[in-house]
C-alpha cells in the first residue's frame, strides 16, 4: 500500500477552470471607459499628449479584450453567407418575431440584427464552420473599410434598445389590387392630394377619367365657392358613391380656425402653412384688411421639377419603426411610426426640398410616416430629429 | 404627426393688450418722419406724433436709449426701426416718411439700394417679414438668438418668442443654416425658452432681379417652411408603452 501511495498520480487539468465566483465576477464587469478632465477640442501634438492618447488607447484595449463570459445555452445559429451578406439562421431559439426575413424558406439576418443578436449573446455566428467571435464578427459583418454600416449598426442597436421594433425600410410601388381604374379612384386620389399633399400616383393619371374628374372637380370648387345653385351635370359622378354621401355634421372645425387660405390667391396652393394659427385671433379679424394688404409673399407652392437639380441630394429611408404594442407582424407590416433617414457625420441637415423628395419615395409605397433624421457624430452620438415642413 | 407651435405665456400684468392694434393707425393723413442713416431708420419723438405710439401698437422699432420700447424717459430717446420694419411701414403700410440725412425724401427703389448695400439678403428678409407679418406675427430681431428675426404672439410682453427664424435663399448647398453644427446650436439656445427653429426658404424664380421696380413685385417670390425639432425617441416609445 505504501508504494502505491508513492505512485499516485497527481491530475493537473489542462483548462484552467474558473471558480464560481469569479464567474459571477467576471460576467457582470461593467466596462466603461475612464473619463476625467474637461473636453478637449484640438489636438497639441505635444509629447505629452501623445503618451496620454497612447495610455488611453491601451487602456481602451485591455477593457475591449477582457474576457466576456455568457451563458451558452439559449443561442440561435446562424452561418454568414458571403454572397447573400447576410445570416442564414439555422437553429432558432427564442422568439425570432421582428428579426431577419424570408427567402425561399429560409430565415436570413440582416448583417446589423446579426451583430445585434450576437451582443446580446442570442447568437452563435458561423462561418465557415468555425464559430466567430464578437471581434470578428465586427470585421466580418461590418467590413474591413470604414462604411455607413458601422453607423446603421449604432443607429438599429440604439433604437432596438430604445423599444423600437426596427426593420429594414419597405419601399417599392403596392400596386393597386384591381387593375381597372376607375372614375372613383381619379376622385379619391384627387382628394388625397388636396387634403393630404399625397401626389397623385401615375396609374391614376394615366386613367381615361382622370382629366374628367379633375375638371369638374375644380368646377365643383367654384359652385361651392361662389355659392352658386346652377347645377352642373356630369354622367361620370352621378352614378357614383358622392351622391350618396352624407356629410358628417357632428365633427367640425370651429369657424374661427382657418381651414383653407384666402380663395382668392391661394387657389392653387395645396400645402399647408405651419404657422397660420394667429389668423384666428381676433386682432387677425380686426384688421384683416391691412393684413391681406400684406399677403405679398406665398407660401412655395411646390413645383417639384423645378425645385429638383443637380445640388439636390437624395436621402435615403434605412429603416421603418414599429412599435411592440401595436401588433407588428413580419409578413405583413403595418404603416410604421417612423421611418429613419440616417445622417452621416458631417453631413448637413436634409433642405425642405430634399426632405420633400424623400417623403415622396415614401408615399409611392401607400406609407406615410413621419421621417425621423437620425444624426450619427464624429463620437457615434445618436441624436434623433423630426422634421415638420410646409 | 401634426405639428403645433408653441405659445409660452409670461408672466406679466400687462393686459391691456386688447387697446393695441398690429399697425399704428394713421387718422390724420401725417405719416411719421424717419431717417435712414445707414444703419436703421431713425424716428424722432414728438408730441403731435409720439414714438410710444408707433412702437405699442405692433412693436416696431427699439428705443435708443432702452433694451426694448421708448421707455427711458430721456428726452432725446429716438426709435430705431430695423430695415424691414421701416420698408413696410413706408412702402407697404404708409405709416412712415424715410428721409436720408440731407431731408431728402427716399423712394422705394433708393431704398431698396441702400438696404442691398448693407445687407445683401434684404430682398430675402424682407420677404420673410411681409409674409410672417401677414399671418399676425410680431416681429423682432432675432439676433440675439443668433437668428433673423423672432416672431412672438402678441408681442413679447406676453408671450415667449414661438420661433426663432432664419432666412435663406434658394441656394441651398452653399447655405449654413443646415450644417449640423449650426442647426444644433441654434435649436439648443432656442429651446432654453421653449422656441422652434423655423427656417424660411425663399424661392425666387431663374430670372430674379434684387433691383424690384415696385413694392408689389416681391409678389414673384415664395416662401416654404421648414422646423426642424429634436426629438427624444426613447422618451417616446416610453410614453407609448405605458398606454
Amino acid at each position: 500500500m505504501s508504494g502505491a501511495q508513492g505512485k499516485a498520480v497527481e491530475i493537473k487539468p489542462k483548462i484552467k477552470y474558473l471558480s464560481a465566483s469569479e464567474l459571477i465576477a467576471q460576467r457582470h464587469a461593467e466596462v466603461e471607459s475612464p473619463r476625467n478632465g474637461l473636453k478637449r477640442t484640438s489636438i497639441e501634438h505635444s509629447a505629452e499628449e501623445k503618451e496620454e492618447l497612447k495610455n488611453a488607447y491601451a487602456n481602451l484595449r485591455l477593457q475591449l479584450s477582457a474576457r466576456r463570459i455568457e451563458r451558452q445555452a439559449g443561442r440561435a445559429i446562424a452561418i454568414w453567407r458571403d454572397d447573400q451578406q447576410a445570416a442564414e439562421v439555422v437553429r432558432k431559439d427564442g422568439k425570432f418575431d421582428s428579426f431577419g426575413y424570408s427567402q425561399q424558406g429560409k430565415l436570413y439576418l440582416e448583417y446589423y440584427e446579426a451583430l445585434f443578436l450576437l451582443e446580446l449573446n442570442r447568437l452563435q455566428l458561423e462561418y465557415y464552420e468555425m464559430i466567430v467571435s464578437i471581434e470578428q464578427a465586427y470585421v466580418l459583418l461590418l467590413g474591413e473599410e470604414a462604411s455607413e454600416r458601422y453607423n446603421n449598426y449604432l443607429v438599429y442597436s440604439a433604437l432596438s434598445r430604445a423599444g423600437y421594433i426596427v426593420v429594414r425600410h419597405q419601399a417599392g410601388c403596392r400596386t393597386p389590387s384591381s387593375n381597372v381604374v376607375t372614375s372613383e379612384d381619379c376622385i379619391w386620389a384627387l382628394l388625397e392630394a388636396s387634403l393630404n399633399n399625397k401626389p397623385v400616383p401615375l396609374y391614376i393619371k394615366v386613367s381615361q377619367y382622370y382629366n374628367a374628374t379633375q375638371e369638374r372637380m375644380v368646377q365643383l370648387k367654384q359652385q361651392i365657392r361662389n355659392q352658386t345653385t346652377e347645377t352642373i351635370t356630369d354622367e361620370s359622378s352621378t352614378n357614383n358613391e358622392p351622391s350618396t354621401f352624407k356629410f358628417d355634421t357632428r365633427k367640425r372645425r370651429a369657424k374661427s380656425e382657418p381651414t383653407e387660405e384666402l380663395p382668392s390667391k391661394r387657389a392653387s396652393t395645396t400645402r399647408n402653412s405651419l404657422i397660420d394659427n394667429l389668423k384666428a385671433e381676433t386682432s387677425y379679424t380686426k384688421f384683416q384688411q391691412t393684413f391681406e394688404k400684406l399677403d405679398i409673399v406665398q407660401l412655395h407652392n411646390e413645383d417639384y421639377q423645378c425645385d429638383f437639380d443637380t445640388t439636390t441630394r437624395n436621402f435615403e429611408i434605412s429603416f421603418d419603426l414599429h412599435l411592440h404594442n401595436e401588433g407588428f407582424r413580419r409578413s405583413a407590416p403595418k404603416t410604421p411610426t417612423f421611418s429613419v433617414i440616417i445622417l452621416q457625420h458631417d453631413e448637413p441637415f436634409p433642405t425642405h426640398v430634399e426632405m420633400l423628395h424623400c417623403q415622396r419615395q415614401q408615399l409611392q409605397a401607400e406609407q406615410r410616416a413621419p421621417l425621423l433624421v437620425i444624426s450619427v457624430s464624429e463620437s457615434k452620438h445618436i441624436q434623433a430629429f423630426l422634421y415638420y415642413i410646409s | 404627426m401634426e405639428f403645433t407651435p408653441n405659445f409660452k405665456r409670461k408672466r406679466s400684468n400687462f393686459k391691456d393688450y386688447i387697446k393695441f392694434a398690429p399697425f399704428p393707425s394713421n387718422p390724420d393723413g401725417q405719416r411719421y418722419q424717419g431717417v435712414f442713416n445707414g444703419l436703421s431708420v431713425e424716428v424722432a419723438d414728438s408730441k403731435h406724433k409720439p414714438i410710444r405710439i408707433l412702437h405699442d401698437n405692433g412693436c416696431y422699432g427699439k428705443g435708443s436709449n432702452s433694451r426694448g420700447g421708448p421707455i427711458s424717459g430721456e428726452p432725446d430717446e429716438t426709435l430705431l426701426l430695423g430695415l424691414e420694419e421701416a420698408c413696410v411701414l413706408a412702402y407697404y403700410l404708409d405709416i412712415l416718411e424715410i428721409k436720408d440725412t440731407l431731408d431728402k425724401d427716399i423712394t422705394w427703389q433708393e431704398y431698396v439700394k441702400a438696404a442691398l448695400e448693407y445687407d445683401k439678403e434684404f430682398i430675402s428678409k424682407l420677404a420673410a417679414y411681409l409674409y410672417l407679418k401677414s399671418k399676425n406675427w410680431i416681429i423682432k430681431s432675432g439676433i440675439k438668438f443668433g437668428g433673423d428675426f423672432l416672431i412672438y404672439k402678441q408681442g413679447p410682453r406676453h408671450f415667449h418668442a414661438s420661433f426663432l427664424v432664419l432666412v435663406h435663399t434658394s441656394a441651398y448647398i452653399s447655405n449654413t443654416h443646415y450644417v449640423g453644427k449650426n442647426l444644433k446650436g441654434a435649436q439648443r439656445v432656442a429651446e432654453t425658452s421653449d422656441k422652434d427653429v423655423l427656417i424660411l426658404g425663399v424661392n425666387e424664380p431663374k430670372d430674379f432681379d434684387p433691383a424690384l421696380p415696385t413694392p408689389a413685385a416681391l409678389e414673384c417670390l415664395t416662401i416654404d417652411e421648414t422646423v426642424i425639432r429634436r426629438f427624444n425617441y426613447t422618451s417616446f416609445v416610453q410614453s407609448k408603452q405605458k398606454q
